[in-house]
């Protein structure tokens, strides 16, 4: 008990270290969040386009269709932390820079997934509806698929973001300095493996609180569910 | 009004039309009848290019849907079109989903398309369900309501798909009571229907498609009475 406490003190107190892990829990929440709004806009942007390429033959969608199923496939079937060591080695010379591309790109792939899902998961018969009143194909979209499909959309994304937030302890791998690389290096100052049971106490309060979060979303989109 | 010219449909390896050449007229009413499986869904929904025809033209009036210039989304405002399933958009109001086509493809304003939207609500006595949401509606008031909502945009024609085939028995005849009034206002209607009745007092002229092609197509009571093809007999004989 005394060896836990005495822990404790060198791992927070001395030298006002509990400030290192702040500052590694503000960059690893930066990070998860900039890079889940890339994600985010990439994911629209795939989602999209794969589903207005479906059933499309004319060479120039056949393209965009293979680029994305592309894009999707070798992020997904790659680890993220052989693309954040490429993206680090040969494209950014920041590791912060890299992080948010390596992040971003990789969460795209799989945003878009969970969008193109929620899209799909709209009666088909929602589009033709709209579409035989003489809507365009991004109008009928916007105003009549997609109000719809955010409510299978939006408690994913949040799961994505949670996820994220874990995934992201890998930054250290380039370099980056988030929580997880910062309460390592204090265990080289303390001796000790207490700043890995605090950052470990961290995340878990930061992911049971946002899991807290997104049953009560996800129970208001389920209230306001009228079909 | 509409001339379709060698009309066919193929999905992968299966030819669903395999040539059909038909005319319909300003305020004709067509029943289209045939067993399940005969096309004649298909045939119905290429009429608006809901599927793309593999072969042939279709022309509303002197444009040709099927050419490649052809402005589709213009085309098919003047062909409205109600569904087995009705579709409704779940997540806007009654009212919300007669005025959202009008309104978005700048034919009128919120207020003109809302007036129009509660008078044709009045009409088929659902005006006091105008600020509910569709799940709060019977299949018959959801179908009548889709009725409505092609009607707000002023077509040419009516497609209807099989309109009375997802309700409950006790809700056929209101739908088909409203079907028959706007038909009696002239409206030139295509119907893919079940209901033998309603086909013979309605229609014109009854089609019998079978295996993608117009088997037999005649006024409805020589066609009811008379069937000549073997086929049609035969189907005529396991419906009525």
């Amino acid at each position: 008990m005394e060896k836990i406490g005495s822990d404790l003190y060198a791992a927070l107190i001395v030298g006002e270290r509990w400030k290192i892990y702040l500052e590694g829990l503000a960059n690893t929440l930066l990070l998860s969040l900039i890079a889940c709004l890339v994600g985010v806009l990439i994911g629209v942007t795939v989602a999209l386009l794969k589903t207005a390429a479906a059933g499309k033959k004319s060479v120039g969608w056949r393209v965009i269709a293979g680029i994305c199923e592309f894009y999707t496939t070798v992020i997904r079937g790659t680890p993220v932390i052989v693309q954040l060591l490429i993206l680090y080695v040969l494209v950014f010379n920041s590791s912060f820079a890299a992080c948010i591309a390596g992040f971003g790109i990789n969460s795209g792939a799989y945003v878009s997934e969970i969008i193109r899902s929620g899209i799909a998961s709209i009666d088909p018969g929602q589009m033709e509806a709209g579409r035989s009143l003489g809507l365009p194909q991004g109008k009928t979209m916007r105003l009549i698929i997609l109000p719809q499909a955010v409510k299978n959309i939006l408690p994913a994304l949040f799961n994505e973001f949670i996820a994220l937030i874990k995934e992201t302890s890998v930054a250290g791998y380039i370099a980056g300095r988030d929580l997880t690389k910062m309460s390592d290096a204090l265990r080289l100052r303390t001796y000790n493996s207490m700043p890995l049971f605090i950052a470990a106490a961290i995340y878990l309060a930061l992911v049971v609180g946002l899991t807290a979060v997104q049953k009560r979303l996800e129970r208001r989109l389920a209230r306001s569910d009228r079909s | 009004m509409i001339e379709v010219k060698g009309l066919e449909k193929t999905f992968g390896e299966n030819q669903v039309l395999r040539g059909i050449s038909e005319t319909i007229r300003k305020g004709e009413k067509v029943a289209v009848i045939g067993p399940s499986g005969s096309g004649k869904s298909t045939f119905l929904r290429c009429l608006n290019l809901l599927e793309t025809p593999t072969a042939g033209q279709i022309f509303l009036e002197d444009t040709e849907l099927t050419s490649a210039q052809c402005d589709v989304n213009a085309a098919r405002r003047s062909m409205g079109m109600v569904f087995q399933h009705f579709h409704l958009f779940p997540h806007l109001t009654v009212r919300q989903n007669i005025t959202l086509a009008p309104v978005q493809l700048g034919l009128m304003t919120q207020p003109q398309a809302d007036e129009k939207a509660d008078a044709l609500l009045a009409r088929i006595g659902l005006l006091e369900k105008a600020e509910t949401y569709p799940n709060m509606l019977s299949g018959g008031q959801k179908q009548r309501v889709a009725i409505v909502r092609a009607l707000a945009m002023n077509p040419e024609v009516l497609l209807f798909d099989e309109p009375t085939s997802a309700l409950d028995p006790e809700m056929v005849g209101e739908v088909l009571d409203l079907i028959r009034e706007v038909a009696a206002e002239g409206m030139t209607m295509v119907i893919v229907t079940h209901e033998m009745g309603f086909a013979r007092e309605v229609a014109n002229r009854v089609l019998f498609i079978d295996e993608g092609i117009v088997v037999e197509q005649n006024e409805p009571v020589s066609f009811f009475e008379h069937p000549q093809n073997e086929r049609l007999k035969s189907f005529l004989s396991k419906v009525l």
